[in-house]
């Protein structure tokens, strides 16, 4: 079997904890843009959070997007770099939850950027709170530590339900629970990137992950929970796909 | 619209000067009394080639810019009260990036919603408060409308050549007058000019890591130059415009739209004999000291008159003055001073009937 390249675009160990599917994204982000010729006109745009490692790791230009910023950010970024490719690498609480309005009006505006969103459910980088938008019902954080309950903190939201019915090119979700559902999130986090590429409007990816240390989990129990709890309420599969499927 | 004489509001003098400085990215949201800002730009951007974003708040518009500022954009927002609160979140972090912008806050008095007039009392939200952690934004306040042209135009120079980010403070009043407004020349800004922005570079060549400085070169390396700039800014940028000081026994201290009555109080008192004069901090951040540094002795004190209920900009003049004179308040809150009442209130002073502010 072929030995797989390491992607020349990761220069720098980081500090993700073992097991993490924040790892994976970033490799995978690299592999696609070099598969697709576009690593040497990227600007990334990363949240304060766990995400905030992959400026580092990185070789391509970057800016942190403060906590719950970054679509803004890069609607900025890509307005006045529009030849250039901005992508957004950031949790689900930064993007669904105290960015959710302006992760939802750059889709409103559909600007041409990819929006890779990690939806862990809970907030890696504090600690292991609650996560509005995804933790589930009944999952213990320290900010729920009986479970959360619908009484204390409503339902978790299916938000590309949301995101579809706005006018936007791509809206997907996938997952990294085994090989398959890797190759099946890398095609489409590279479909988000051709988008951009071909002058499409706005793309957005939620990748199912996870988060072994504040779950208190084994790497191998988180992605049994992804795949037996996690998906059954954040079901996989695209979600809009504007210029239909190539 | 390019002729360099043209009648315009004080708010559209701020929006044209900013084209005519290069910017290409404007993002805000709507308030009174700056929205004839937004709607300039609205309307104008298209044509300079820039962008024209209404965001959907504050907090957003102000991110835009940094992802702008980042990109290497001349780039500018606006907003008042209630909507400036919400701007000081980027304020903060574009500072810590050592982005240069430029923020317009046409005040409106009071607290809470406040209303929609003219009024003084954000001043020190502008001059104290770019947000949390330390840091410190060159603060400009036009007078008139020519000035608001005048100032924005520097302001992106300055906002370069500091990396930093310059505030223009106006009012509802100065914001929303009409007047012959001289305008600049046309810029065109280069936004691959500097070395450290983001462009999207090719492999081999060094990539640029926009976030808090202290991540990228660290705590100590990242406070000297924050300090360095701090002094700089102070040192080099005071500015300040001086009436009949010369012989003054009263010198009123004003800026935006109280100093124009001041000008008109101060020449009134001169026919009846009253010895006053104006200083008219241009610059509030820094606050021209160096302006009181040449104060003559026959001063007996200053009157701070301000659009406020406490004496905000009081406690600058005092430590301009190094507390060497007594300070007097004509503080007349939502209301405009009349160059009456002014003038009827220095003679008391002067007749040691008044008694010098007594809370900052
Ligand atoms: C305005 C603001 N509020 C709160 C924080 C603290 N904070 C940093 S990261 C984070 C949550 C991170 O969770 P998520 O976005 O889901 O990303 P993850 O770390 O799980 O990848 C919080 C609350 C902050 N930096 N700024
Ligand atoms: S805290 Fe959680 S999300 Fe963050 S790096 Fe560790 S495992 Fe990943």
């Amino acid at each position: 079997m072929a030995k797989l390249e390491k992607p020349v675009s990761i220069i720098k160990p980081v500090g993700y904890c073992g097991g993490c599917g924040h790892g994976v994204i970033q490799r995978l982000i690299a592999e696609c843009l070099e598969e697709l010729g576009m690593a040497d006109d990227t600007i990334s745009v990363v949240d304060i959070a766990c995400s905030y490692w992959s400026l580092e790791a990185l070789d391509f230009d970057a800016i942190a997007g403060p906590h719950g910023r970054c679509a803004a950010v890069a609607t900025g970024v890509k307005k006045v770099r529009p030849d250039k490719t901005v992508y957004v690498h950031a949790g689900d609480g930064s993007s669904y939850v105290i960015g959710l309005a302006e992760t939802c009006y750059t889709a409103i505006r559909d600007i041409p950027i990819t929006m890779i969103v990690v939806n862990n459910g809970i907030f890696g980088m504090t600690g292991g709170q609650l996560c509005l938008a995804t933790t589930l019902i009944g999952d213990k954080t320290l900010s729920s530590k009986k479970g959360r309950t619908k009484e204390q903190a409503g339902q978790p939201v299916d938000m590309l339900n949301v995101f579809k019915n706005f006018d936007v090119e791509y809206v997907a979700r996938g997952a990294l629970y085994d090989a398959k559902h890797v190759d099946q999130t890398k095609r489409m986090i590279k479909r988000g990137l051709e988008n951009q590429r071909d002058k499409k409007g706005f793309s957005l990816i939620e990748i199912l992950s996870n988060c072994p240390t504040n779950w208190k989990m084994t790497p191998v129990e988180a992605a049994e929970k992804v795949k037996n709890e996690t998906e059954k309420v954040f079901p996989l599969g695209t979600y809009v796909d504007r210029g239909g499927a190539k | 619209m390019h002729s360099d004489y043209m009648l315009m509001k004080g708010n559209e003098a701020i929006a044209e000067a900013a084209l005519r400085a290069g910017c290409r990215f404007y993002a805000g949201y709507p308030i009174t009394p700056q929205n004839e800002i937004l709607e300039y730009m609205a309307s104008n951007m298209e044509k300079w080639g820039g962008t024209f974003i209404q965001g959907e708040n504050e907090i957003a518009s102000m991110s835009m810019l940094w992802g702008a500022a980042a990109a290497g954009a001349r780039c500018m927002s606006s907003s008042s009260g209630p909507g400036y609160d919400l701007k000081q979140e980027g304020i903060s972090y574009l500072s810590s990036y050592n982005l240069p912008a430029v923020i317009v806050d046409v005040m409106r008095y009071g607290l809470g919603d406040g209303e929609i007039t003219e009024g003084q009392d954000s001043y020190w939200q502008a001059v104290r408060g770019g947000g949390h952690g330390d840091s410190r934004q060159i603060v400009l306040a036009p007078a008139s409308v020519s000035e608001c042209a005048a100032l924005t135009y520097e302001a992106f120079h300055l906002a370069e050549k500091y990396r930093n980010v310059v505030i223009i403070l106006s009012d509802g009043a100065i914001s929303q007058m009409i007047e012959k407004c001289t305008l600049p020349p046309t810029y065109e800004h280069d936004k691959d000019k500097f070395d450290w922005t983001l462009t999207g570079k090719p492999r081999g060549v060094k990539k640029n890591k926009v976030t808090n400085l202290d991540r990228t070169i660290g705590r100590e390396a990242a406070d000297t130059i924050m300090k360095e700039k701090f002094v700089a800014m102070f040192e080099n940028e005071q500015r300040w415009e001086e009436v009949m000081t010369d012989d003054a026994e009263l010198v009123l201290v004003a800026y935006g739209i109280s100093s124009r009555v001041c000008k008109s109080a101060v020449r009134q008192a001169r026919k009846e004999g009253l010895k006053l004069g104006l200083l008219r901090p241009i610059s509030v951040w820094p606050y021209p000291r160096k302006a009181f540094e040449k104060m003559p002795d026959c001063v007996k004190g200053y009157v701070t008159v301000e659009m406020s209920l406490s004496t905000q900009m009081g406690e600058d003049i005092l430590l301009a003055c190094k507390h060497s004179k007594p300070l007097y308040g004509h503080l007349t809150g939502v209301r405009v001073p009349t160059a009456e009442g002014l003038i009827e209130d220095c003679k008391q002073i002067l007749a040691g009937k008044v008694k010098p502010v007594e809370v900052l």
